[in-house]
């Protein structure tokens, strides 16, 4: 049987369900207040179902390229769950990896377009989600990594993320924790700075979120998993408005991502904007938007940092202002969505590009306006919100399964 | 031209005597808005104690308490008598004394560690005598402490956020004046109401909480969580998603269960909550920030309670956003400060349900705070909002300007420049006296 979500909702099919022992349907919200440990229950199993994801993958994805030496042990999972959720990863207390890729939030942060850091420092881009991560690379939306364990060590030692002065600093500070000491020790792990960066690739891994209702559909036979409205947002997917270009469907599996870097005019967007001079709206409350003079919003503004996207990382023109496709797959728990968080819905999203994108001289050339009804439109966003995996919720409860690291005795 | 209350500065010790001598035996000089359960200073206030925020390269870069010398006639009067660093920077904004006077907690809300100082040992040099640094973990994850505020034997803390996702969701915090954890209650959102009868939205943000013993209630307020109050504020503006977290209620609550009964609709972002302080005025004022707009929250004959608009606050189309108010001591008179355009606004609220503006002055570039004497007739103001939400360049003007009201006009009397005595960006003003230990 198929349960279908209400769009943006997370829920639980029967038999992963079973699988973690909760019930069906029952809601993944944010236990804010019933934090602790063990706030979901004693699993001892719960490490080796998390390496059994990375190695059985999900309907729909293709097989996982495993990191040198095969999959994690279920102890280095535990270790990288652990330190992903300890605010004591930067020196101010503040700042855990899952400050900024909140489980509830889809692994992501929906409450902003771009994140804050330490001391509450401006960042540029939109945090990505970390489901199906282990299928992303390279990494950040420029591709500056090429895998997860590299890619960890940069928001560890970025002085606008965790801010640590250094990979030495870091690891000094886990190792004056008696609890810490006593993590990595089960984890099998010396207290150093590849296992940090060790075990949380380990456990990113496992945030495995595929078999939603479309790959039932395309990849399991089951016809009646969309519904006419979805399959037909899917034909335009795949046809008149040409998005699987980047965001990829291959016969056996679906990344949704080519892994390439595109201008889609988003980047030149912001910079026009800022010189534009014009108003600012600005919502002061639920339904209520006020015109603001853009001096007003400056004179309590840092100056905009400029972002070149792949550009940055390769030094050739030619990427200046391209960025990673991003996979498709749970996008209706992620928003807002583009590098820079600028769109707040899917709708936006769909019309942004059937009208064009931004013309200027590096846009790809595979954005083009397009001929799209509305209902096309809704359709499209129908479609997308077929993407989102079953398996979600139970990921949620894997990862609020260690309490929030905090400072204290 | 200083009124004859401030002109005491300049006259010397001798002054200052004969006018305490002659002042009568009740007068009572202390900051209006505190809670009921403090002693009052009677006389004249003699020091301001200023929670300030370090900034990176100016001085040692530390957040510090500030002790100015409020005592006219004194030799060091309208300085800096004494300054206390804590050892880095957490975002120092508010705090509060416990029951007896001798202590005052200052919380960081981006550390959230808490600071305690004794102020009776030396009043005209508090010591700082405790840090509390696991606020955190021992309140079960609420992130900020932000108002502190004195109940018998303990204190209240109103967080910001949480450590889950750093968004507003948080709870109020009971902590024994001896520094213990004492408990925690999660503010009512719309999925886990507490039992309180609620509106369209329930947030569980929080921001002030202020206590009338005498019907049995308080009221908090509500800000936003951590991401927001640490962000670029320009940067904020123009975050849709970030603009959508801001708080739209204030809750009543059982002061004795601590049980919320009501999440009442106040959307803007309503911040500071002043209970009217005559002992049949039951009723608050609350200024919601970002709608300009002055609410007032009273109970019926049926004792039901209510919030209600009652003012805009200058034009809400230009976001002048309010973010402190003061009542005086005989209800009559609400001080209204607003940070965008820098001023200061005296509204008669003799009819609470229909407050009037009835006088204006520009203070700065940036205002933030604003405390009034007991006695209403002196006013002093503090410039700093958060650390990046302060106004840059030219605009940053850091200060705290003391002014005496006659009823008609703020006639200042001091100054003191925080960015020239490179002490940071003050914030929060409290009242100190060696006469409460005598």
């Amino acid at each position: 049987m198929i349960v279908r979500p209400a769009r943006s909702f997370l829920w639980v099919a029967p038999a992963i369900a079973a699988m973690a022992g909760i019930a069906a349907g029952q809601a993944a919200a944010a236990e804010i207040g019933a934090a602790g440990a063990g706030a979901a229950g004693a699993d001892p199993l719960r490490d080796e179902r998390a390496v059994t994801r990375i190695v059985a993958g999900a309907l729909g994805l293709p097989a996982m390229a495993q990191p040198p030496g095969g999959p994690p042990a279920a102890g280095l999972v535990a270790l990288g769950r652990r330190l992903f959720f300890d605010r004591r990863l930067s020196p101010s207390g503040t700042m855990s990896c899952g400050m900024c890729h909140i489980p509830e939030q889809g692994f992501t942060s929906q409450e902003l377009a771009t994140p804050v850091g330490s001391h509450g420092r401006s960042l540029r881009r939109n945090a990505p989600t970390l489901l199906n991560v282990a299928w992303v690379t390279p990494l950040f939306h420029d591709g500056r990594a090429a895998s997860l364990e590299g890619q960890a060590l940069s928001p560890l030692l970025a002085p606008d993320e965790m801010a640590n002065p250094s990979a030495d600093a870091l690891v000094a500070r886990l190792a004056a924790d008696p609890d810490m000491r006593q993590a990595f020790v089960e984890s099998g792990s010396e207290i150093a700075i590849d296992a940090v960066v060790n075990a949380l690739a380990a456990w990113q891994r496992t945030l495995v979120a595929g078999g939603s209702r479309f790959d039932q559909w395309r990849f399991a036979g089951d016809e009646n998993a969309l519904t006419d409205e979805e399959r037909h947002g899917f034909a335009l997917f795949t046809g008149a408005a040409n998005c699987a270009a980047c965001h990829t469907v291959a016969p056996d599996h679906a990344l949704f991502t080519d892994l390439m870097f595109h201008d889609t005019g988003i980047g030149v967007r912001a910079d026009l904007a800022a010189a534009s001079g014009l108003q600012v709206p600005v919502e002061i409350a639920p339904g209520r938007t006020v015109l603001v003079d853009r001096a007003l919003v400056e004179s309590v503004a840092e100056p905009r940092a400029s972002d070149l996207g792949r550009f940055e990382v390769t030094g050739d023109p030619a990427d200046r202002h391209r960025y990673r496709t991003p996979s498709l797959r749970n996008v209706a728990l992620t928003a807002p969505y583009m590098h820079d968080g600028s769109l707040a819905t899917l709708g936006e999203v769909v019309r942004f590009y059937a009208s064009g994108g931004v013309p200027h001289a590096g846009l790809d050339p595979r954005i083009r306006p397009l001929d799209l009804a509305e209902s096309d439109v809704l359709a499209l966003v129908a479609f997308l919100e077929s993407l989102t995996s079953p398996d979600v919720a139970a990921l949620v409860r894997d990862a609020r399964s260690v309490p929030v690291g905090n400072a204290g005795p | 031209m200083h009124s004859p209350r401030f002109l005491l500065a300049t006259s010397g010790s001798i002054c200052l005597a004969v006018a305490l001598a002659l002042a009568p035996a009740s007068a009572r000089a202390d900051e209006t808005c505190q809670s009921p359960y403090l002693p009052k200073i009677t006389g004249q206030e003699e020091f301001v104690y200023v929670w300030t925020l370090g900034v990176e390269g100016l001085g040692d870069g530390e957040d510090k308490l500030v002790t100015i010398d409020a005592r006219p006639g004194s030799k060091t009067y309208g300085k800096v008598v004494h300054t206390a660093s804590v050892g880095g920077r957490f975002e120092a904004h508010h705090g509060g004394f416990n029951d007896d006077r001798s202590q005052l907690w200052l919380g960081g809300l981006d550390t959230s560690e808490i600071f305690v100082f004794d102020v009776r040992t030396d009043p005209g040099r508090p010591r700082l005598v405790k840090t509390i640094r696991d606020f955190t973990r021992a309140s079960g994850g609420v992130v900020g402490p932000h108002g502190i505020y004195a109940l018998p034997g303990r204190l209240l803390i109103s967080g910001l956020s949480n450590d889950r996702d750093h968004g507003g969701r948080t709870a109020l915090v009971e902590y024994s004046n001896e520094g213990k954890h004492i408990a925690t209650h999660w503010n009512p959102t719309s999925d886990k109401p507490f039992g309180a009868a609620r509106g369209e939205v329930a947030d569980g943000y929080g921001y002030d909480v202020r206590v009338l013993p005498r019907k049995n209630v308080m009221l908090s307020s509500s800000f936003t969580g951590w991401s927001n109050y640490m962000m670029d504020f320009g940067k904020m503006l123009q975050d849709p998603e970030a603009m959508k977290r801001f708080g739209q209620t204030v809750v009543l609550w059982n002061l004795h269960t601590r049980q919320p009964r009501e999440v009442f609709q106040v959307p803007g972002a309503p911040l500071e909550i002043r209970w009217a302080l005559g002992p049949t005025h039951d009723y608050a004022f609350t200024a919601a920030a970002l709608t300009s707009k002055l609410w007032l929250v009273h109970v019926d004959r049926d004792e039901k309670w209510h919030a209600t608009a009652v003012a805009d606050i200058g034009d809400p189309e230009q976001i002048p956003l309010p973010v402190d108010i003061s009542i005086s001591a005989d209800d009559r008179l609400l001080w209204v400060t607003t940070f965008m355009d820098g001023k200061a606004r005296a509204f008669d609220i003799s009819d609470p349900f229909h407050p009037r503006q009835t006088y204006e002055k520009e203070i700065g570039r940036q205002l933030n705070m604003v405390s009034q004497s007991w006695d209403g007739a002196r006013v002093y103001f503090t410039s700093s909002l958060l650390a990046n939400w302060d106004k840059k360049g030219d605009d940053n003007e850091q200060f705290l300007k003391a002014y005496a009201w006659n009823g008609k006009e703020l006639d200042q009397a001091f100054a003191v420049d925080f960015n020239a005595e490179k002490l940071g960006r003050p914030h929060l003003m409290r009242f100190g006296s060696a006469s409460l230990y005598r």
